[in-house]
């Protein structure tokens, strides 16, 4: 579904210039759950935001289901990420002048051509994520877990291709980090496909397939069983 | 889409509300101020909207080039204006408007009222609105009388009076008039004044001297043209025509159309025709404009200094799928609504502040939602535009945040140096224009100080004036009865009559002066302005003598009255400081036994007295020639103005014992006077409104600056929570942190002063310039609005960085 073809990313400012990423060819199957791992610096939050359409290659193609994204305009990718993309971020990221509900529905409103109710849809997803008694709140009012249970059911709402996550699990301790994993695991079950970046090796190794990076490059790839 | 503006919008008010309050505060305070003013300048230049002729009819105006009579065209006709144009140029069409003083009688009670004497097609030309009576046909008698509604209602307590009759003194006498129409009252935006109308007859024109005589202003006339072209094609036939008519009526060797000019003035620029009015009247929309255009600056600025807090929802927007163009609608939506919200609210601040301004303006403004709907829709509208024009910028700012690097970084953006720069150079040019509002403010006020500071050249308080001596039924021996009894009031010290009487104007009268010691081409001889006056008329003033004498009974010559008198008669006169210079004297003393050729008499200076200052501010005090006219009972109606010296009685009791004595002297005629102070202030009081007004409006926009730099200042102290954090644990003060704080909001305010002041001094200069006697403009009044300015600036920041740099570092430090 995806193919990353000799990526590379490079940042310029005043006098610096950096490379995030150096020449990264990678492809990702539907269905798979990729978990990305790496020190800090290494390039797995460039590579994700590039996934995610909210970067783009300063070389080299990507494209998703067959349609190169690398050079496509601004309002094309945004419609992109609001047909295709769900994302989980280590902060969480809610709106805070939104209530929980409100929030969720954000993973609905940007999207093209899409009709029927959408309370729907909220409901269901807050249901399997299991925050729909906290649909009134507003997100300073949820514990850590709670919040990111939210951003899960924001980001699966409009059942997305693709399920990018951003150190999840970072921000939460070990009984609402587990909580979160199965979750993921679950949708994964259910044929999402994820990419997670995370620093936890024992989070790392629920995912299907392990990716490291060191430096901007890919230095594993490894298949793991389940 | 919709769903989520209105979100966000309500949001912003339940979420953080003094953010809110501040903006919607701000922003209302303009809108009020946009839309007052913007009423005031409707009012103003909204004149004589009740015909739907309006564009059609122009105004005669007669302007004189002759020295020692203002410049500038006035509105007014030679009586035989009309029909001398007609003879000339059939096809003009015109009518007349005559105002004289009228008594009206009801029973043995009488009270004086203002009637026009108009041509029998008046009603029709002007589409007079009626509520009875048949506009073709009711002028068609010299015995019809048509009348206001609230003269109807005054005088019979209904408004269909048609039939009725009514007992009137004017010039005409006392006549019996019948009601043949009523008609609705005009609006208080007119410039004709229509109480009571009856017939101009040959009659009336027969009973006054001047009506054919060239530069003689006695009514109104005004001409209707369907064509706008018409206008200056027939206006530049006017000098020819004025050459011709005029012929040697002016002197030999002149040019009469050098010397007076005939033009037509729209009607509906006759009440603005004096450009220092127009001028006053756009200088306060302009105060409108700048107050909403505050308010505006403050929007922007405080949602560019909001936006940073707003990156983060704009980059899960983003991040989710939502376009630039989506969220740049969905931003300026959200501004719609503040701006639609604080419309409703200036609107509601205007109807509540309506009674204070109109006490403070002197004015009579007012909002009828059925009449003025379009109005108000127009103005929105304006302030709609106005305001999502400021708000593109903080929309497009706000877009076109990269999710990427937001959502990467764990602090938010700033919106940038150019955000930051913007921020402090629209928070400078909105100071600039609070300290220049306070300099002006503080000029104004100064010159309306001075002017009722400066020596008038006579004494105003305890001076009383009785017009109902000159008024229309007054007899000689009624005259004399009152004087006398006068004098016998306790407390009256002096009285005296004049044809001119502190800002009284209405004899003026002024005649060419040929001094006869030197030989003069006569086009060249200055203009006087002429007055009567009777026996202690200056000791009554409190007038200082300066060179020679004053008039009286006792010497022969005074006498201005002499029965055959010729060309080699002389008179004697007194003359003013400013004649004394306008005729070319050396001084006072070298005037004196000079002779003039005045009204073709000789005319002998026997005295030199002080300027008086009986006209508006910004008129300048004619020269003047007075003559001796020593038995005031007998002189003509409208010219014995009765001056009262008091001292030791209230105004109330004054008036009551002078309202009394003429009862008793002349129970026909009403009694009508006033004090001098009281006279003098209709000159004074526009100007007072109009420095109340600004003053209202120059607080308003100070209020409005305050709001915006206590929004800004708030928002810049919770911006540096970190970094007061940092400097508190590396050791400095709480005084150190606050005077770093404060230092960061006065530096703007320190450069809109240098901005301010040659931008106030030019205007002040400007507006002094209208003036006869302008105060001289110091360095005081700029310090001082200055001073102003940043002590407003200090009270609304320094609490706030006072208590910013109390914070606890621990705290700080956690703050994100």
């Amino acid at each position: 579904m995806i193919e990353l073809q000799s990526v590379s990313r490079l940042y310029r400012s005043d006098e610096i210039e950096t490379t995030a990423l150096h020449g990264i060819s990678l492809s990702i199957r539907r269905g798979e759950f990729v978990a990305v791992m790496g020190p800090s610096g290494c390039g797995k939050s460039t590579l994700l935001n590039i996934l995610g359409a909210v970067d783009r290659p300063t070389s080299g193609q990507y494209l998703f289901g067959g349609v190169d994204l690398a050079r496509r305009s601004e309002g094309v990718l945004a419609q992109h990420r609001a047909r295709h993309l769900g994302f989980i971020f280590q902060s969480f990221n809610l709106v805070d002048d939104l209530t929980i509900a409100e929030n969720i529905e954000l993973g609905l409103i940007y999207r093209k051509g899409r009709s029927g109710s959408r309370r729907a849809l909220v409901e269901a997803a807050m249901d399997r994520v299991g925050i729909a008694h906290r649909a009134r709140h507003f997100p300073h009012q949820l514990s850590g877990g709670q919040q990111q249970r939210a951003a899960i059911a924001r980001a699966i709402v409009g059942e997305p291709d693709l399920l990018l996550a951003d150190e999840p699990t970072g921000n939460l301790d070990t009984e609402n980090g587990a909580q979160v994993m199965d979750i993921l695991r679950g949708l994964n079950a259910t044929g999402a496909t994820i990419v997670m970046v995370t620093h936890s090796p024992s989070h790392a190794d629920q995912a299907g397939r392990r990716i490291d990076m060191l430096d901007g490059r890919l230095v594993a790839s490894v298949a793991q069983a389940l | 889409m919709l769903q989520s503006v209105l979100i966000a919008f309500w949001r912003s008010f339940t979420r953080r509300p003094l953010y809110a309050a501040l903006n919607l505060l701000g922003l209302s305070l303009g809108v009020a101020a946009f839309v007052t003013l913007s009423l005031l300048h409707r009012f103003e230049t909204g004149y004589d909207r009740w015909t739907p002729e309006r564009d059609k009819i122009y105004a005669a105006a007669i302007a004189f080039n002759v020295p020692g009579v203002a410049p500038g065209a006035r509105v007014g006709a030679m009586g035989g204006l009309l029909e001398e144009m007609k003879l000339d140029y059939p096809q003009v069409r015109g009518v007349r408007d005559w105002t004289q003083p009228a008594v009206i009688h009801r029973g043995a009670g009488v009270s004086s009222e203002q009637i026009e004497l108009v041509d029998a097609d008046f009603l029709t030309f002007f589409q007079v609105p009626l509520i009875a009576g048949d506009r073709g046909a009711a002028l068609r008698d010299p015995a019809d009388l048509v009348l206001s509604e609230t003269m109807a209602r005054k005088y019979f307590g209904a408004v269909d009076v048609v039939g009725r009759r009514l007992e009137i003194s004017d010039l005409a006498g006392r006549n019996a008039y019948t009601v043949t129409a009523v008609l609705q009252d005009l609006p208080k935006n007119s410039n004709l004044r229509l109480d009571f109308m009856r017939l101009l007859t040959p009659r009336d024109i027969a009973t006054t001297g001047g009506w054919n005589i060239w530069g003689i202003v006695t009514l109104q006339a005004y001409f209707k043209f369907d064509d706008p072209a018409e206008v200056p094609a027939l206006e530049a036939q006017l000098p020819g025509f004025v050459d011709r008519r005029v012929g040697k009526a002016f002197g030999d060797g002149v040019t009469p159309h050098d010397i007076m000019r005939l033009s037509f003035v729209p009607l509906a620029d006759v009440h603005l025709v004096d450009p220092k009015q127009r001028a006053a009247i756009e200088a306060l929309r302009l105060v409108g404009w700048v107050a909403l255009g505050l308010a505006l600056i403050n929007y922007v600025n405080l949602a560019t200094a909001r936006a940073g807090l707003r990156a983060r929802e704009v980059a899960v927007r983003k991040a989710l799928g939502a376009g630039a163009a989506v969220l740049r609608l969905q931003f300026l939506g959200e501004a719609g609504l503040t701006i639609a919200l604080a419309f409703l609210i200036g609107l509601a601040m205007v109807e509540l502040a309506l009674p204070l301004i109109n006490a403070a303006g002197g004015l009579s403004l007012g909002l009828d939602y059925r009449v003025d709907g379009a109005w108000v829709a127009g103005v929105f509208g304006l302030v709609l535009a106005a305001g999502l024009a400021a708000a593109v910028y903080p929309a497009f700012m706000l877009s076109a945040y990269q999710p990427a690097q937001v959502l990467a970084s764990s602090r938010t953006p700033s919106g940038g140096r150019f955000g930051a720069r913007l921020r402090e150079g629209l928070i400078t040019v909105q100071f600039a224009a609070v300290v220049a509002a306070f300099v002006l403010m503080l000029g104004f006020l100064g010159q309306i100080r001075h002017m009722q500071a400066v020596d008038f050249g006579f004494r105003r308080d305890g001076l009383y004036l009785v017009t109902a001596t000159r008024g229309v039924g007054a007899t000689t021996q009624q005259r004399q009865a009152f004087w006398s009894a006068v004098q016998r009031i306790p407390g009256v010290t002096g009285v005296a009559a004049g044809s001119a009487a502190p800002a009284d104007q209405t004899m003026e009268s002024n005649s060419t002066a040929t001094r006869l010691d030197r030989p003069t081409r006569p086009e060249l001889s200055p203009t006087l302005n002429w007055s009567a006056v009777g026996p202690d008329y200056f000791q009554t003033l409190g007038t200082s003598l300066v060179a020679g004498r004053l008039l009286d009974l006792a010497h022969g010559g005074d006498e201005q009255y002499v029965p055959n008198a010729g060309p080699e008669t002389v008179t004697n006169a007194v003359i003013s400081r400013a004649a004394v210079r306008q005729l070319g004297y050396a001084s006072p003393q070298d005037a004196l036994d000079k002779l003039l050729d005045f009204q073709n008499r000789k005319t002998r200076i026997v005295g030199v007295v002080e300027d008086m200052r009986f006209y508006s501010p910004t008129e300048k005090t004619p020269a003047k020639l007075y003559t001796f006219n020593g038995y005031p009972a007998y002189w003509p109606v409208g010219w014995p103005i009765t001056l009262v010296r008091y001292s030791g009685l209230s105004e109330a009791e004054v008036r009551a014992r002078l309202e009394a004595a003429w009862r008793q002297a002349a129970p026909d005629v009403p009694f009508e006077g006033k004090t001098a102070l009281v006279n003098l202030d209709r000159y004074y009081k526009p100007q007072r409104d109009r420095t109340n007004l600004f003053s209202l409006g120059a607080m308003v926009g100070a209020g409005i600056g305050c709001i915006g730099l206590y929004g800004l200042a708030a928002f810049n102290a919770s911006r540096r929570t970190r970094e007061i954090g940092v400097r508190k644990v590396l050791g400095a003060t709480r005084a150190q942190v606050a005077r770093l704080l404060i230092g960061q909001f006065l530096r703007p305010v320190a450069v809109a002063c240098l901005v301010a002041w040659p931008l106030a001094y030019w205007m002040l200069r400007r507006w002094l310039s209208q003036f006869d006697d302008p105060v001289a403009v110091g360095p005081l009044v700029f310090v001082a609005g200055a001073a102003a300015a940043i002590a407003i600036g200090l009270m609304a920041v320094g609490g706030l960085a006072w208590s910013a740099a109390s914070a606890e570092p621990g705290r700080a430090l956690r703050h994100d």
